[in-house]
């Protein structure tokens, strides 16, 4: 197994590899300049734009760009943000702590209610109660994630104000409030963008469960189960979940990266300070370094959530762990 | 005895009763400003700032030796009033300018402002190694000496109309005890970059990346306590985010209303807007070289009556009104009309899209195949129109403008680029048309490098569109040398009709911004090139107080010692 993970980890230094290189050099050839804004100024000489150039390196050729890049990066220095005025790895470290917080409650919380809503369907497979939550679960799964998220902003903030307008803390009284009273007021901010994730994500994970629990249902080891007696919903819990779980630990494997990258839309109407924001507003100033910085990240969770998506499937099915 | 008595007796009385006025009117300091935001600032060094938030929250933070009036008026020192120096004197041949600073004035820190930091304000701004977009603005000072620590003498090259403008307006004073350590090179990534020490009435309290910026009143500042305890910059990336945020409460202010927002905001009673005179025009501007070659005129648009049938068959007012609903005017040329050197009743090229339709047949372009698009020689009347995407009011202006050329027998190609590369290909003059805007200064002088010669050959040149008149720049360059402001006024009036009937570009709109705001603020007049420079001014009367107005001001600064010196 140890030899397995390090074959693993290798595999994934080399496409990270891969993913820089070719992120660093798409980024580079976009046409446009870092320095767009400050460009775009009559009172810019071209003496001024020589000397921003020089002082970030963007005057020398793009390979001798690439290898000093390459230099501080094996040096775990990720550069510095142009558009952020302060290295990328500390853009990075501010963002990751509200991205984490956000995606992990989303993610479990999707996976969470998803395999909820896939186990009632199923137990009334047929029913009108499974025909509704297919319906509903279908106009969740097709819907924009920024148009459900300015209609949750609008609705539960400014039409029915139960929760404040995006952020992830209030700006002007968190300072002073007590150690309660500033994790109800994270808890209040969190709580819509999460909700809003949640409600995106679990029809998914609600329709894999499902089709995944369907599959599974005329098993020989079911119809024995029914046969011993069991109630539909002992059958489902415990016999019909656990091997129904493997599509849903793939999924889960794939929906990792999202950890780090987060969700752009969901950042930007919140207004949540998180990774997705920062990195996609770097595309758009062309901040190469923050860019490139985001996807080298962004690729290692890829590769690492591949590879614990491949554990799990080993722990869950012990005929892969033979193997 | 009896008349002691009778006169401490009225003095006690004449305290209670100004008291008591005090109270009534609530001018009594407190109450916070939460301002909602679109994004961080960038960093808060004013000489390398290019951000608007940056710009807000440094002009709180640190002083200027002088403060412009609201005219606008730069020649001189007309209109302009003391701030870090409390008195000034002109030398008899006018070339040089000794500022008194005021002897209260402190730095945050506690340490008093003295003549050497104008001196090494001075110097650092035109430090090459900076990197400075101010540099140029100041080329006219030549040096800035210091005959004793309360004097700071400026000396120029020549004796301009602007020069103390020049001075004053410019550059804020930065503390030299502060940044003296940092390389200039080292400075956008220093800690006093973020974290400022300034002379300002309000001081630096913290930046929450991605949240928040607050500023805190300076209550022993040498001009007086400011009457707003805080000043808050609440960050919310999307447009929409931020207007909800206004409109529910959440915060008191929001700079840039825009039409579809009025409705909303009149359904508020508690919400209040302010329009003010803006500094911004919007114009569709032609190239008038061939993208091909640089050293031809372009196709089209090197003709001149050919632009002015363009222009003729525009109805501007039809646009800005579909577009800014009250929020803008028909632009009068390349100036705004808060300038008091700008003509109101410039001479323009009229609406007339029947005379438009003539012209176009007299030069040869027609419909031979009857397909509603014109020709000559084999030649469409078709070019592309570059606009940015992220403005969603140019995108709007560029499909309505497409509109109404195509009903002048013309084909306008939309085309929405990412900003940083339409102005990639402006710079090198690879495009037919586009959607431009300028947000000008105080002086009107950036005409020369936005349409002058001078803009049109340098490299870095912002004169895309190419156009080059030597009367024109005749005009603005007499302008921009006269003291006199009639004089002044008529030269530019003559410049902007020079361009304005050469039509280099179709001018579209002036912005009008308009501000929303919470009905318990007071506001101070808003400034055409920054609405923000009275806020200290800004106040709640007590009576109309919320909860988060008494929240208590937060005292903490960064210490400036800790200063970093990462280079980029």
């Amino acid at each position: 197994m140890l030899r397995y993970i390090a074959a693993r980890l290798v595999q994934a230094a080399v496409i990270v590899a891969i993913v820089a290189t070719i992120s660093f050099a798409l980024i580079h050839v976009a046409p446009g300049d870092p320095f767009s804004a400050v460009m775009d100024n009559p009172n810019v000489s071209e003496r001024v734009r020589a000397t921003l150039r020089a002082q970030y390196g963007l005057d020398r050729p793009l390979p001798e760009q690439f290898v000093r890049y390459v230099g501080r990066l094996a040096h775990g220095d990720l550069g510095w943000s142009f558009s952020h005025d302060r290295p990328v790895r500390e853009v990075l470290s501010s963002a990751l702590p509200n991205t984490l917080l956000l995606m992990v409650i989303a993610l479990v919380g999707s996976f969470a209610l998803g395999i909820l809503i896939a186990l009632i369907q199923v137990a009334r497979r047929g029913s009108g109660t499974d025909h509704a939550l297919s319906a509903i679960s279908l106009f969740f799964f097709s819907m924009p994630d920024f148009w459900l998220a300015i209609l949750a902003l609008l609705t539960f903030t400014y039409w029915l104000p139960l929760f404040p307008v995006g952020g992830a803390i209030d700006p002007v009284m968190h300072e002073y409030m007590g150690l309660g009273g500033r994790i109800i007021d994270r808890l209040r901010h969190l709580a819509l963008p999460a909700l809003t994730l949640i409600v995106l994500a679990s029809p998914g994970v609600a329709r894999y469960q499902r089709a995944a629990l369907l599959d599974v249902l005329p098993a020989d080891y079911i119809r024995t189960a029914r046969l011993k007696g069991l109630t539909e919903r002992e059958i489902l819990r415990r016999h019909a979940l656990r091997n129904a779980l493997l599509p849903i630990i793939s999924l889960l494997g794939l929906s990792f990266p999202a950890l780090l990258t987060g969700a752009f839309f969901i950042e930007k109407i919140f207004a949540w300070p998180g990774m997705g924001l920062a990195v996609v507003s770097a595309i758009g100033t062309r901040d190469y370094p923050l860019v490139v910085g985001g996807v080298i990240l962004g690729s290692i969770m890829v590769t690492v959530g591949s590879l614990l998506a491949d554990l799990l499937y080993a722990w869950a099915d012990p005929r892969l762990r033979a193997r | 005895m009896a008349a002691m008595k009778r006169t401490w007796l009225l003095c006690v009385l004449l305290l209670i009763a100004c008291a008591g006025t005090e109270s009534r009117s609530g001018k009594a300091a407190g109450g916070t400003l939460v301002i909602s935001t679109g994004g961080d600032p960038d960093i808060l060094v004013p000489s390398l700032l290019s951000s608007v938030q940056a710009a807000q929250i440094v002009d709180q933070v640190y002083d200027r030796l002088a403060l412009i009036g609201d005219s606008l008026s730069i020649v001189n020192d007309g209109g302009f009033t003391p701030r870090l120096a409390d008195r000034w004197t002109w030398a008899a041949d006018s070339l040089s300018i000794a500022f008194h600073i005021d002897p209260r004035a402190k730095w945050h820190d506690g340490k008093p402002v003295r003549s050497s930091d104008v001196r090494f304000t001075f110097q650092s701004t035109t430090d090459s190694t900076l990197g400075s977009g101010v540099r140029p603005l100041v080329s006219n000072i030549d040096s800035v000496t210091t005959p004793d620590s309360a004097t700071a003498v400026f000396w120029f090259h020549a004796r301009t109309p602007q020069q103390f403008y020049d001075a004053t307006y410019q550059m804020p004073i930065m503390p030299e005890h502060v940044w003296q350590g940092i390389a200039p090179s080292a400075w956008r990534g220093s800690e006093p970059a973020r974290h400022p020490i300034g002379s300002g009435q309000y001081r630096f309290v913290r930046w929450i990346p991605g949240v928040a910026v607050e500023l805190a009143a300076d209550t022993g500042n040498y001009r007086g306590s400011p009457r707003l305890s805080r000043v808050i910059w609440s960050i919310a990336p999307d447009f929409n985010t931020a207007v909800t945020r206004f409109l529910s409460g959440e915060t008191d202010f929001f700079e840039a209303l825009r039409p579809e927002n009025l409705p909303e905001v009149a359904k508020h009673p508690e919400l209040r807007t302010k329009q003010y005179r803006g500094l911004s025009y919007v114009f569709a501007q032609f190239n008038l070289r061939d993208p091909a070659n640089v050293a031809r005129p372009h196709p089209i648009f090197g003709n001149r009556e050919l632009r002015r049938a363009l222009t003729m068959a525009t109805d501007r007012a039809t646009i800005v009104r579909s577009v800014y609903d009250s929020l803008a005017r028909p632009a009068l040329g390349p100036t705004v009309r808060a300038y008091p050197t700008t003509d109101p009743n410039l001479r323009q090229i009229p609406f007339d899209l029947p005379r438009a339709r003539l012209i176009l047949d007299s030069l040869g372009w027609r419909d031979a195949n009857g397909d509603g698009v014109r020709e000559r020689n084999g030649r469409p009347l078709r070019f592309s129109l570059a606009v940015p995407s992220s403005s969603k009011a140019r995108v709007q202006l560029a499909t309505v403008l497409q509109e109404q050329l195509r009903q002048a027998g013309a084909q306008v190609d939309v085309e929405k680029l990412d900003f940083p590369v339409l102005i990639e290909r402006e710079r090198k003059r690879a495009f037919d048309a586009a959607m431009g805007q300028w947000n000008t200064q105080p002086s009107p002088g950036s005409v020369r490098g936005s349409w002058g010669t001078g803009g049109s050959r340098s490299t870095s040149g912002t004169n895309y569109s190419s156009y080059e008149n030597p009367v024109f720049d005749a005009y603005v360059d007499s302008a921009l040398a006269s003291f006199d402001q009639s004089a002044r006024r008529a030269y530019f009036t003559k410049a902007y009709d020079t361009i304005i009937q050469d039509a280099p570009a179709i001018w579209l709109a002036e912005l009008m911004p308009t501000v929303g705001y919470h009905s318990r603020l007071e506001l101070a007049p808003l400034r055409s090139d920054a609405w923000w420079a009275h806020i200290p001014e800004w106040w709640i009367p007590a009576d109309k107080r919320i909860p988060r107005d008494n929240a208590p001001a937060a005292t903490s600064i960064a210490p400036a010692e800790s200063a970093g010196k990462k280079t980029p």
